[in-house]
């Protein structure tokens, strides 16, 4: 497998939640955990957290709040 | 004074007495539409007896998961300049020392974008402005750190730190309070705006076992300083307070030391300092006289929480004695292991008291690398029923 | 939010400001030099430094929820009298920062004159910390700041005055989230819903994920159910206690009552380390009306159980330690307040609160 980077976990994290929109909500360490599993040692912590930054910042996530704080599809990303 | 829209007999009622008056605040500020039919949703609600508030849709900075609290009112066809009141967390500067130009800073930025209306502070300890509308977010955002201001935490992250004025302004602060909490602060703004937790953490810094930021009861890790040695005493200043006669020093002092550490024989006082529990009183009671010894430190206790999910708790030892010096070093690598097992392991919604309770105190050492010390118990257990690991 | 307001180079991160800029030169030239402090008159600490240097701090009450217009007013205040330096309190007083002793009669006077009340040191009662009500929160079984400014108009002279055996913190929440963390103050007022959740059927399946609606009760009493050919839940009414933590997690199960909801109050809890180890508040009344806008049962209730302590406590003795002195027997025949099964314990800890001795103070008038 090719080293990751926090670009190509971040694309990862994203086709994940779009799998995942409207059946069940994900946090930030449901992702985590999900990158490590199928990225191995390749990923760790440090690189999905850099991960979820660059969706934030891109504005292709948001958080929600609903009991808990979750990482969710920015409904208005590229209006 | 106000062109009040609404009548409000029964919070005008509030406005009598000599304890200042939450309804002239709030009058004070009816300048804005928003803060009118805060006016008449709120005497609704006194009419009533209920509030008229919910939770809904998704507000926030953006890139940030806290800082922001949605409210939405349900009334918004009668009061529709308060439908969306939501509330901004401001990083409070530790201490909550102010200047003159500060304070009117932070005024002129909600007197453009908001209801006027503030919290100092809010139980979180942050800044607290309340009330205002989705479209005002970024830019009081922008203003707010053009002016070297930022967000606090809300959600499932850390919330800003609080600490006691320390030695700024207290003579028993066994640690830097202030330049500890700024510290920390500045360190985890990262977990403080994105939310990566199971649920809340709270930090607070007393200056010693006074405790005047409630720490013991409101923070999942609470540091107290404390000290190792003997209590200073100036006995010329214990005879002034023997002869001023306003102190019993024989019953306000020894009888009331809870380990009865103290004696008393009318011209010297003592102290077995090897069996003081370091509680303050003698200390409170003579300021002048007596004062914490000099090798000073603090002691950090875990999981204190309000009794939502499972019950209320108060902090309890997790290190007995640390000496928390600049930069903090070893207080920052507990920390780090700490949040690394409960992010991991704890369930949406546990503060890490809970969590603690549910996997056992010793398994929770265990893994974070501390060895466990009878100072984190009353008593060793008294139930037999035990999980030996072989 | 589109993705250029974000390239449009956003400052993060940046924390609040280093609390040295705030700092009065007294302060940064005798910080952790402070030798001694005293309190000459209520709401009046002096500092004094090893250098000899000495510090007034004049502490005021506000109503914590403040306006702007206020918050001008006191900068002005601190730049005429205190050189622009001023701080607020854990327990939202505010605090004018002098150097100069001939500033304090006139800086209190002021204060006084613009309806800010000057003490909360030493003996006295000091603010009442309190949550949002029905000002902002939405799962308030009551207001916060109404009841709170009809106890401290009631108690106001023991905010002035320092004439009670000990300090007396008192802390009011709204509900049992307790925002405030209320569950160690000498006296906490606490607002209770006392029915289970009702249940909009109609919207629970679409607003509420049904899995962590029944987690989130802390007694297992929410099941899932069709109810109408919808998913939705219900409740074991039996085994709810009334806690609101469901609505919390979900929207369609309400709390709110206006017949129902209503105050309780605890006491004997402390924070301090001082004397004896902290301890959370036990409960005294278990339910008050809600009576807005003055709540008279709930302010006469507090100022009873504040007069028997100042009647009875010894000097230095927090209301914990007064009542751990005389026991609770003793407590509930002083203050008249009734005992009832609901002071008895029955949730997980419950056996915790029973007496497993036989050591009591009897006394012959039964
Ligand atoms: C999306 C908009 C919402 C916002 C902005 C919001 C905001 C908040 C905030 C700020 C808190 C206080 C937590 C703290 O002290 O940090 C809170 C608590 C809570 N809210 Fe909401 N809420 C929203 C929607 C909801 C919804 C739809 C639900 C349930 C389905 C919900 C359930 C809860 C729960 C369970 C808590 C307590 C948990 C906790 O404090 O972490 N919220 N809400
Ligand atoms: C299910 C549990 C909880 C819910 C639903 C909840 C909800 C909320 C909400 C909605 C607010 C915002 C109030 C407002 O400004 O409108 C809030 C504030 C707050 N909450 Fe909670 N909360 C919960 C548990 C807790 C707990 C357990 C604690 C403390 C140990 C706590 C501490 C706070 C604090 C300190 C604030 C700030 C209040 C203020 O500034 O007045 N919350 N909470
Ligand atoms: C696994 C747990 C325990 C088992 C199996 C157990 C078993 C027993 C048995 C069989 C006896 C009767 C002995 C006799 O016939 O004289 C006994 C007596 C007693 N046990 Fe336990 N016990 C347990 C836990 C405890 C604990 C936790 C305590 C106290 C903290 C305790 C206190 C006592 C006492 C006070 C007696 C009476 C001793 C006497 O009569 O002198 N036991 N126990
Ligand atoms: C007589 C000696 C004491 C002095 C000089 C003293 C000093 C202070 C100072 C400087 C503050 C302001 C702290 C801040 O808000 O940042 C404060 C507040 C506080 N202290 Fe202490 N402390 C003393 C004893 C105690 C004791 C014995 C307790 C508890 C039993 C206590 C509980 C508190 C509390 C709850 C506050 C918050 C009060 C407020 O903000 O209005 N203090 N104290
Ligand atoms: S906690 Fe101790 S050091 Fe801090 S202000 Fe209170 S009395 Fe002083
Ligand atoms: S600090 Fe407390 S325990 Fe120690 S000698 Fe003084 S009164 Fe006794
Ligand atoms: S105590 Fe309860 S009702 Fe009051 S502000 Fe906190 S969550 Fe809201
Ligand atoms: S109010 Fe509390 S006990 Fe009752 S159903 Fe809801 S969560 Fe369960």
């Amino acid at each position: 497998m090719p080293a990751q980077t926090p670009e190509s976990v971040a694309d990862a994290m994203y086709a994940m939640l779009k799998d995942y929109a409207g059946k069940k909500n994900l946090k930030a360490m449901d992702l985590t955990k999900a990158m490590i599993e199928k990225f191995g040692d390749d990923c760790d912590k440090q690189l999905c957290k850099s991960a979820i930054r660059i969706l934030m910042d891109d504005a292709r996530c948001t958080y929600s709040y609903v009991g808990g704080s979750y990482v969710v599809l920015n409904p208005d990303y590229g209006k | 004074m106000t062109d009040k829209k609404y009548p409000t007999p029964l919070l005008d009622d509030l406005e009598k007495g000599p304890w200042p008056s939450f309804v002239k605040e709030i009058k004070k500020s009816a300048k804005s539409p928003m803060v009118q039919d805060l006016l008449g949703l709120l005497e609704r609600s006194y009419e009533e007896k209920i509030g008229h508030w919910k939770h809904g849709g998704l507000v926030g900075v953006q890139g940030y998961g806290g800082g922001v609290i949605g409210r939405y009112s349900d009334l918004p066809a009668e009061f529709p300049d308060v439908s969306e009141f939501h509330t901004i967390r401001v990083n409070q500067p530790s201490g909550w020392f102010y200047t003159s130009d500060a304070l009117r800073t932070l005024c002129d930025i909600w007197d453009r974008h908001g209801s006027g209306l503030t919290n100092m502070h809010g139980s979180t300890g942050d800044i607290v402005f309340l009330g205002t509308k989705t479209t005002e977010l970024e830019p009081i955002f922008s203003e707010l750190t053009a002016a070297g201001f930022d967000l606090g935490g809300s959600g499932s992250d850390m919330r800003t730190p609080s600490c006691c004025n320390g030695m700024a302004r207290c003579e028993w602060a066994c640690y830097d309070t202030m330049a500890f909490c700024n510290d920390v602060t500045q360190t985890y703004q990262d977990e403080l705006h994105r939310p990566a937790f199971p649920y809340k953490f709270k930090i607070k810094a007393s200056g010693c076992p006074n405790d005047c930021v409630a720490s013991i009861a409101r923070s999942d890790m609470s540091v107290i300083g404390t000290w190792r040695d003997d209590i200073q005493i100036d006995p010329a200043a214990v005879k002034e307070y023997a002869l001023a006669g306003k102190l019993d020093i024989g019953k306000d002092v020894a009888g009331r030391c809870p380990t009865k550490v103290i004696d008393w024989d009318g011209t010297t006082l003592a102290i077995d300092n090897s069996n003081c529990v370091k509680c303050m009183h003698c200390i409170n009671v003579m300021p002048k006289a007596l004062s914490p010894g000099k090798d000073r430190g603090a002691t950090i206790l875990i999981g204190a929480k309000a009794p939502i999910v499972q019950g209320a708790l108060l902090a309890s030892v997790l290190v007995p004695f640390i000496k928390l010096e600049q930069p903090y070093e070893d207080v920052k690598e507990l920390i780090a292991a700490m949040w690394d097992l409960w992010a991991e392991h704890g369930k949406n919604r546990e503060r890490i008291g809970e969590f603690i309770q549910r996997i056992g105190l010793g398994n929770f050492l265990e893994q974070i690398g501390l060895d466990p010390a009878p100072e984190m118990v009353i008593q060793p257990r008294t139930n037999p029923y035990i999980f030996y690991n072989l | 939010m589109s993705a250029d307001v974000v390239k449009a180079k956003r400052k993060t991160d940046i924390g609040p400001p280093n609390y040295t800029k705030f700092l009065p030169p007294i302060i940064k030239e005798n910080y952790g030099k402070w030798k001694y402090h005293e309190v000459p008159q209520p709401g009046v600490l002096v500092h004094t430094s090893h250098s000899g240097a000495k510090l007034y701090s004049v502490r005021a009450a506000t109503p914590r929820l403040l306006s702007i217009e206020t918050l001008r007013l006191f900068a002005s205040i601190a730049d005429e009298f205190t050189g622009g330096f001023l701080r607020f309190t854990s327990r939202n007083n505010v605090e004018f920062l002098a150097t100069d002793e001939g500033k304090v009669a006139p800086l209190i006077a002021r204060l006084k004159k613009e309806g800010y009340p000057v003490g909360g040191i030493g003996p006295s009662i000091t603010n009442i910390v309190h949550t949002q009500g029905w000002v902002h929160c939405h799962s308030a079984a009551s207001d916060a700041s109404g009841v709170v400014k009809a106890l401290m108009d009631e108690l106001y002279p023991r905010f002035e005055n320092m004439d009670l055996p000990g300090k007396t913190r008192i802390a009011f929440a709204c509900c049992l989230n307790m925002c405030g963390a209320v569950h160690c103050s000498d006296i906490a007022v606490l607002a209770v819903h006392r029915k289970p959740p009702k249940i909009n059927h109609a919207t629970l399946g679409k607003t509420c994920e049904i899995p962590s609606t029944v987690a989130a009760c802390p007694t297992g009493a929410i099941r899932p159910a069709t109810v109408d050919g919808k998913q939705s839940v219900e409740v074991i009414e039996e085994q709810c206690m009334f806690c609101g933590n469901c609505f919390t997690v979900c929207p369609s199960m309400t709390m709110a009552d206006p017949e129902n909801d209503g105050i309780s109050i605890w006491v004997g809890g402390k924070v301090s380390n001082a004397r004896h180890e902290p301890m959370f508040s036990k409960l005294a009344i278990p339910y008050l009306p809600n009576n807005p806008p003055r709540w008279p049962e709930v302010t006469a209730a507090v100022k009873n159980i504040v007069d028997v302590y100042a009647k009875n406590a010894r000097k230095f003795e927090r209301i914990g330690e007064w009542i751990e002195r005389i026991g609770w027997p003793k407590f509930f025949k002083l203050t008249g307040i009734e005992f009832t099964k609901y002071h008895l314990d029955d949730f997980t800890h419950a056996g915790e609160s029973f007496k497993r001795s036989a050591q009591l103070r009897h006394s012959s008038e039964g």
